[in-house]
This record gives C-alpha cells, structure tokens and sequence, in this order.
C-alpha cells in the first residue's frame, strides 16, 4: 500500500471495527455477565472486567433450575421442525421447479404470501385447532404450528437452489434408464445439498428462536422449550435473577455460536438466496 | 424438457408420459399443500369466522354478534391509537435500519482488516434469538446496576439516571432503537451482496468526470441499490409491523398502552380480556393493512420472476 492509501486506510478501519464493536456489546456483556460472582454484578460502579470469573451460574442453572428440560424440549422442537419442513420442501420445491402443471406459477407466489402472513392471524384458529384435535399443550402442537411459517420460507430457499442446478445431467440420466425418482435420488439431491444444509440450518434457528406461538400454545412445564421457559422459571414479579438469566441466556445461544462458527458459509448463501433478490 | 421427452418417446408413448409426470409432480406437491390447507387456509378462513362471534376464552363458548366487533373495534377507538403506534414503530424502526445498514455496509464494502470476522460479527443480533436480546438489553437499561447510565452518569451526558422503558417518550424511543440493532443486519447484507455487484467501470468513469466520494455515492452507488432498497424496505415493513417479541418482551406494551402495536392488542384481547372473537376482529384489521403491503412486495417479486 502506498502511504496515501494508509492514511486512508487507518480511520475506515477503526470507524468499522469501533462499530462493530458497539454492535456486539451487548452479547460481550452478556457473557461477562454471567461469569461474574453475585457480589461483584451489584456493585456500583459496574466492573467492566470481571475481577473473579466464576461458573457458580451456570451449575446452579444446570442443578438448581429446570433448564436443562427446557433445552432439551427445544432441541426436539427444533429438530423435529427442521426434519418436517426439509422432507416435504425439498419434494415440493422439486416439483415447483421441475414440473408442469395447472397452476405452478401462482402456487409459488402463494408460498411466498403465506411466508409473510402474520402469526398473530393464525394463532387463535391454530389454539383452538390444537385444543380441539386434543394435542394443545405439547411439543407436537408447537411443530405442528412452525409449519406455518418454516414450510414457506423453506419451500422458497429450496425453490431458488434447485432451480440454479442445471437439468442437464438429469436429463441424462434419465435417457440412461433412470426413473424420475431414482434421477431425482442420485443426481438432483447431491447436487441440492448444500442448499438443503442451507435451509436446515436456517429453519433449525428459527424455529429455536421462536416465541409467540410458544407463549400462546404451551403452558405446561412439560413441553415448554428455552424461549418462554427462562422466563417462568426465573422472572417473577419480584424479583429478576440476572445473573442466571445472563447465564441461560448464553446458554440459549450455543446452538447459534456453533452455527455461526462451522457453517458460516450456508448462513450467508440462505440470505442470499431468499427473497431479497427483487 | 426436450430430451426428457424424447428419451421418453423411445419406451412408451410421450403423451402418457408427460401425464405421468405431471401427477408426479402433483403428488410430490401434495403434502405441502395438505399442511398449507390444514395450518394457513383454514386457520385464515377461521379466523375470519371468529371475528363474528363473541367468544369467552377460558371456556371457548360463544354466540353470533356478526359485524359487532368490527363496529366496537372502529369506534372505540382502539384500534386506530394501536394502527397510529404500530406505523410509529414501524417507521421509526424502518428508517434507522435502512440509514445504519446502508452505511454499514458501505464500511465493510471496504477493504479493513479481517473484514470476513467483521461481516459475520455483525450478523449476531439478527441471527440471535429474541429473547436472548431482550434480557440483555434489559439488564443494560437497568435503573440501578445498568451499564447504560452508568456510562452516561460518568460521562456526565446526564445527571440522573435514564428510565428507559417506564416511560414515555423513552420507551417508544428504546423500543425502536432495539429494533434497529436487531434486524439492520439483513439490510447489511443485502445491501452488500448489491454493492459488490456494481461493476467498477462505473466508479472509474464517474472519477474521470472529476466526481468527489459524495457525489459518487450519489450519483453511482444509490442509483444501483434503488430497486435492492425498495424490496428490503418492502419486506421489513411487513416484519417490523407484525412483530411481537420484541416490542411484548421489553415494554408489554406499557407504559400504559404507548407501546402496544397491533399484534400486542391481539394477544390482550385473546388472553388478557379473554375475548377471543374481539381479538380476532382485530388481527383480520391488522391483516388488511398488510395486506396492502404484502400486495406490493408480491406484485415486485412476480415481476422479477417473469424476467426470470
């Protein structure tokens, strides 16, 4: 670089880094938060370091709380979405994309509506649906209504993937002798995986993050997942544990860092996939 | 298509292939559209139905008022003081996104150092849960232990500690700051998706002709990222506007019903008031004002399709 060009360079780079910097304070704190012992979190003036890092949070929210529950009801939720909703969008964006028929084009356009309806429209008819099919109040219910939102958006990711393959060696395939489903197993599925992997890990956060419709249709320790669990078990209107919250907190966004950490690369080709393209 | 059909030709009758395929593709079709029929039309058709009834939630028994709680909604009031939040919100919101996640993508369009970490560090508050947000930013705005006002206190900026979410105008103003940091990542990338697809022989043409950074930026960059821009904008008005966590989580709605936006009277109406009809009247109000919206991205995203 010449000179010039460094001068340039140096407050660019410190007016982005000092910005993302503000931008993740918040999680920052969060975690040194949760590692700080009880006395040192009241004390005034804050500590920006912790002095003395401790675990004391995190055993008592594994020993003492009904976290570990929770987190385990929302890795079946979420497991149970992600499953559901790539089974049935990867066969239905295949038939989008590959076949003919009356009313293709407008079907797609219908995925995409039913992708930004509100969920406060369907929530109450989905409540008494479920009560009335006598699953309120389970796991299942809470799969069951991730649909909603989860089979859209991935019908539509799935859509925008498998058409960029190219249906040449499909095509061959088929002239070799294969049958349409046995193409679609050996040659279209390999090449759709990375797209697949893409909308698998964008329904898995979704649906992990999900709240609303946990609120409203679960209200039973025996199925409620993370999201209105740490609010049960340690907000009460007396008296906020943030301590522990700022430990389930970190906790509750493990599946996110690891994510984050080794599938990056299908995060950013979701988002750019989805329908931002105009 | 062609060779499909051809290749078919050779071992039976193209015509009943191509039937054949075709309810191919209906079956493989079929489970989606079964769900989308059991969990989006009939829900959306019911609660349609529902808006027409006065409905007791605890014991979910009700009887006919036909158009009553339409009539109630409108004249009461309510709904247009939550409509006139819900487009505050919104507007406020939108627009620090749309400012903040332009320029920050311009930022990281730049050649900085270790400027993948940095893209993906900034992704964070979008991707994480809502929740998780809410309880930070809570225990930030905190009265007596906060981080906030204790770097406000020290730097003197204010000698008394803020009360960010009792009340108002402060807790609309929180509200929609949160809801900036929250989601103006997918502007960021979006936009910067855009902004490596401009073609630099725009920008070498543009400095031949003597223009400055500004009018650079004015003149070449926006222009390319107009009709990115209007399908963001389109997509987070139908987001912002819908949202509930957020806005549920931090304020409730309060103080008082400042920050109760539409979505928020639902839930109220449904399991606070227990009027499970009323509340549907006003879900299917909030869905006619998306709708206009939702029209608008649709019709856009339909005629990038037919280019397609």
């Amino acid at each position: 670089m010449t000179r010039r060009a460094w001068v340039r360079a140096i407050p660019v780079n410190a007016a982005a880094w000092l910005i993302v910097l503000i931008v993740i304070f918040p999680l920052i704190w969060m975690i040194l938060t949760s590692v700080k012992p009880q006395d040192e979190l009241i004390r005034i003036p804050p500590t920006l370091l912790p002095q003395n890092v401790t675990f004391e949070h995190y055993q008592e929210l594994l020993e003492d709380t009904p976290f570990l529950k929770y987190f385990w009801h929302s890795v079946v939720l979420s497991t149970s979405t992600t499953l559901l909703v790539l089974v049935v969008g990867v066969l239905g964006a295949y038939s989008l994309v590959r076949f003919s028929y009356r009313g293709r084009e407008k079907l797609a356009l219908l995925v995409l509506f039913t992708y930004l309806l509100p969920s406060a429209v369907l929530v109450l008819p989905l409540y008494l649906l479920m009560v009335k099919v006598g699953i309120a109040n389970s796991i299942a219910s809470l799969v069951i209504a991730y649909t909603t939102f989860a089979l859209p958006y991935a019908l539509w990711l799935l859509r925008s993937f498998m058409a960029g393959i190219p249906e040449d060696l499909e095509s061959a395939a088929l002239v070799d002798g294969a049958s349409r489903l046995g193409a679609f197993i050996d040659v279209v599925l390999p090449q759709a995986l990375p797209g697949i992997i893409s909308t698998a890990v964008f329904t898995f956060i979704v649906a992990w993050n999900e709240y609303f419709y946990a609120l409203v249709l679960v209200n039973t320790d025996a199925a409620r997942p993370l999201t209105t669990g740490v609010f049960t078990m340690l907000v009460t209107s007396f008296n906020i544990e943030w301590s522990l919250l700022m430990a389930a907190a970190v906790m509750m966004s493990l599946p996110l860092i690891v994510i984050f950490v080794f599938l990056q690369g299908f995060l950013t080709r979701g988002f750019a996939a989805s329908g931002v393209k105009g | 298509m062609t060779v499909v059909a051809l290749a078919g030709r050779q071992r039976s009758p193209a015509i009943s292939l191509q039937r054949q395929y075709g309810l191919l593709g209906v079956l493989l079709i079929a489970p989606t559209i079964l769900i989308f029929c059991a969990v989006i039309v009939y829900p959306l058709v019911s609660a349609i139905y529902l808006s027409l009834f006065s409905i007791y939630t605890p014991t979910l028994q009700g009887h006919w008022v036909g158009l009553g709680n339409f009539q109630e909604m409108f004249s009461s009031g309510n709904f247009w003081v939550a409509l006139r939040t819900n487009v505050i919100w919104t507007a406020g919101t939108l627009a620090l996104q749309v400012i903040f996640g332009v320029g920050v993508a311009l930022l990281l369009d730049q050649n900085i150092v270790f400027r993948s970490l940095a893209r993906s560090l900034i992704l964070f508050p979008y991707f994480v849960s809502t929740v998780v947000a809410v309880l930070v930013w809570r225990w930030m705005f905190n009265d007596v232990y906060g981080v906030l006002n204790h770097f406000l206190l020290a730097a003197h900026i204010v000698d008394m500690p803020i009360d960010w979410l009792g009340r108002m105008p402060n807790a609309m103003i929180s509200v929609i700051l949160i809801g900036a940091w929250k989601y103006f990542p997918f502007v960021v990338i979006a936009v910067l998706a855009r902004l490596q697809t401009i073609p630099p022989q725009l920008y070498e043409a543009a400095r031949i002709d003597g223009a400055g950074a500004w009018s650079r930026f004015w003149d070449v960059t926006l222009p390319q990222l107009r009709d990115v821009l209007l399908v963001v904008v389109l997509l987070r008005t139908i987001w912002d506007f819908k949202e509930f966590d957020l806005i549920y989580l931090l304020t409730g709605g309060g103080p008082l019903v400042a920050t109760e936006t539409l979505p928020l009277v639902v839930y109220k109406q449904a399991f606070g008031f227990n009027a499970m009809g009323m509340a549907s009247a006003y879900s299917i109000g909030m869905l006619l004002v998306l709708l206009v919206f939702m029209y608008l991205y649709l019709s856009r995203i339909g005629r990038g399709e037919a280019r397609a």
